[in-house]
């Protein structure tokens, strides 16, 4: 069995590969990554940079901190996107989700905060300090448990996953509808063995 | 031009385009409560067109500060802003109070439920950012009679008071169901205090507190946004009837405004 997605066949010319380029899929985890990895290397470049006292280093740091800030503006708009488009019925993952749309805004309120604070740090020919650096370790904590939230998303409860991923070739599509997500035989997400209407 | 630059851009500059990022969330908020109202009058077009045009006047005189041009548009879109907030906040208040059924002797249910009181004086206050940032950009160093930079901080202290007012009554009708929702009434309530305070008597304390409570605001302002969005995620369906519960549910972009606000605040106390 095929899923609905897959027109079948090896895919041999530009042509064909063309057609099959579809822009549906979500761009959100694309973009966190950005994020996740601009932060935490800022981080590191500036605590490298603090205490081996390499200006080349702080100066990472500095650019890969205004690169987080601009960046997470396309995750956060990104992620709103993926929220209307994830039909999550009211329970535990949509918990997740409203804490995870919560904790999103928080994280970049701070991220801008410090973003001003490393510039005019860089402005006023200032190093870092030890209270620069805490302050950013504790938004860096901040963006790890917003990227748990978003990865239980993805990962436990499969939004934006689930249903959305090709088979293998010859591989019968089996794999159960999470029922978080769409409770067994309640939803037209279910698969439709499930329903007892596979041939 | 006056104060000093922060990465390469000058006070001014930075309140015209703060001035603009604050239009443009503003109107988001308009433009939800007037969709939601059907545009049944015409005049609930006029933020669009005032604010658009301020938005644009306010990013050109940021973007080429010497221009004359530029400075005389900044200041008629201004000017426009500034009444049509006013009239724009009579039009509320007696649609939205004096000709509801009940009147005056239901105001705190007017007040929660009809349009909201403060909403079109934001745009007013807007308006005022971009006369002053037109003044400040011209070499002006006065401002409707005081100094800059004590003009700009009052104006920051009416915007502050004005949004802790409209988010109290909009989340005493939501009856405080969330802790969070006390927020407004914290750091942005105490930066109203301090400000007037660093303005009656300027000190080293009075500015630290300032600082400090603009810094917090501006966060507030943040967690609020967060918030709102979590707001749109309890109701029915969640951000899944996107459009739905965006007018239905809290004002989206509203808690931008205190970050707004706390930033040309900022900008002033640290630049100016």
């Amino acid at each position: 069995m095929r899923r609905p997605t897959e027109e079948g066949g090896t895919v041999t010319n530009l042509k064909r590969a063309l057609k099959l380029v579809k822009f549906g899929s979500p761009t959100h985890p694309i973009f966190v990554h950005y994020t996740i990895a601009l932060t935490s290397a800022s981080l590191v470049f500036d605590a490298l940079g603090f205490f081996l006292e390499k200006s080349s280093l702080n100066a990472a740091g500095l650019w890969t901190l205004v690169g987080s800030c601009v960046m997470t503006l396309a995750t956060v708009s990104t992620g709103l996107t993926s929220a209307t488009r994830a039909p999550v019925e009211e329970g535990e993952a949509r918990s997740f989700l409203r804490a995870h749309m919560a904790l999103g805004l928080v994280f970049y309120g701070l991220l801008v905060a410090m973003t001003l604070w490393r510039m005019s740090l860089w402005q006023d020919g200032h190093g870092v300090s030890w209270p620069y650096l805490t302050a950013l370790a504790a938004v860096s904590f901040v963006m790890t448990a917003q990227g748990y939230l978003g990865g239980e998303l993805v990962y436990r409860y499969g939004v934006e996953v689930e249903q959305s991923y090709r088979e293998l070739p010859g591989r019968p599509a089996t794999s159960p509808a999470p029922s978080l997500v769409a409770p067994q035989g309640s939803s037209a997400l279910a698969h439709p063995e499930q329903r007892g209407e596979a041939s | 031009m006056n104060g000093t630059p922060f990465i390469g851009l000058y006070p001014f500059q930075w309140t015209g385009l703060l001035t603009a990022t604050m239009t443009l969330v503003l109107l988001g908020d308009a433009f939800a409560g007037h969709y939601r109202s059907g545009f049944v009058s015409r005049a609930q077009y006029a933020p669009f067109v005032a604010g658009g045009l301020l938005i644009v006047a306010a990013l050109m005189a940021s973007v080429a500060p010497g221009a004359a041009w530029a400075s005389t548009a900044l200041r008629a879109a201004g000017w426009l802003a500034v009444a049509t907030g006013v009239v724009g906040f009579a039009f509320h208040h007696y649609y939205g109070i004096a000709r509801k059924p009940g009147g005056y002797k239901w105001l705190l249910h007017q007040l929660m439920y009809g349009a909201p009181q403060l909403a079109p004086l934001a745009l007013a206050l807007a308006g005022a950012f971009g006369l002053a940032t037109a003044r400040g950009l011209a070499g002006g160093t006065q401002f409707v009679g005081m100094e800059m930079r004590t003009a700009l901080l009052s104006l920051v202290a009416v915007g502050i008071a004005g949004a802790v007012l409209q988010s109290a009554v909009l989340h005493y009708r939501g009856a405080f169901n969330n802790a969070a929702m006390y927020a407004p009434l914290t750091a942005p309530a105490l930066a109203v205090v301090a400000l007037v305070w660093a303005a009656l008597a300027p000190g080293r304390l009075a500015l630290a507190s300032v600082l400090i409570l603009l810094w917090a605001t501006l966060l507030v302002g943040f967690v609020g946004m967060g918030m709102h969005l979590r707001g749109f995620g309890r109701q029915m369906g969640g951000l899944y009837v996107a459009l739905f519960n965006w007018l239905e549910g809290p004002p989206a972009f509203a808690p931008a405004l205190f970050a707004g606000f706390a930033a040309v605040g900022l900008s002033v106390v640290y630049l100016l």
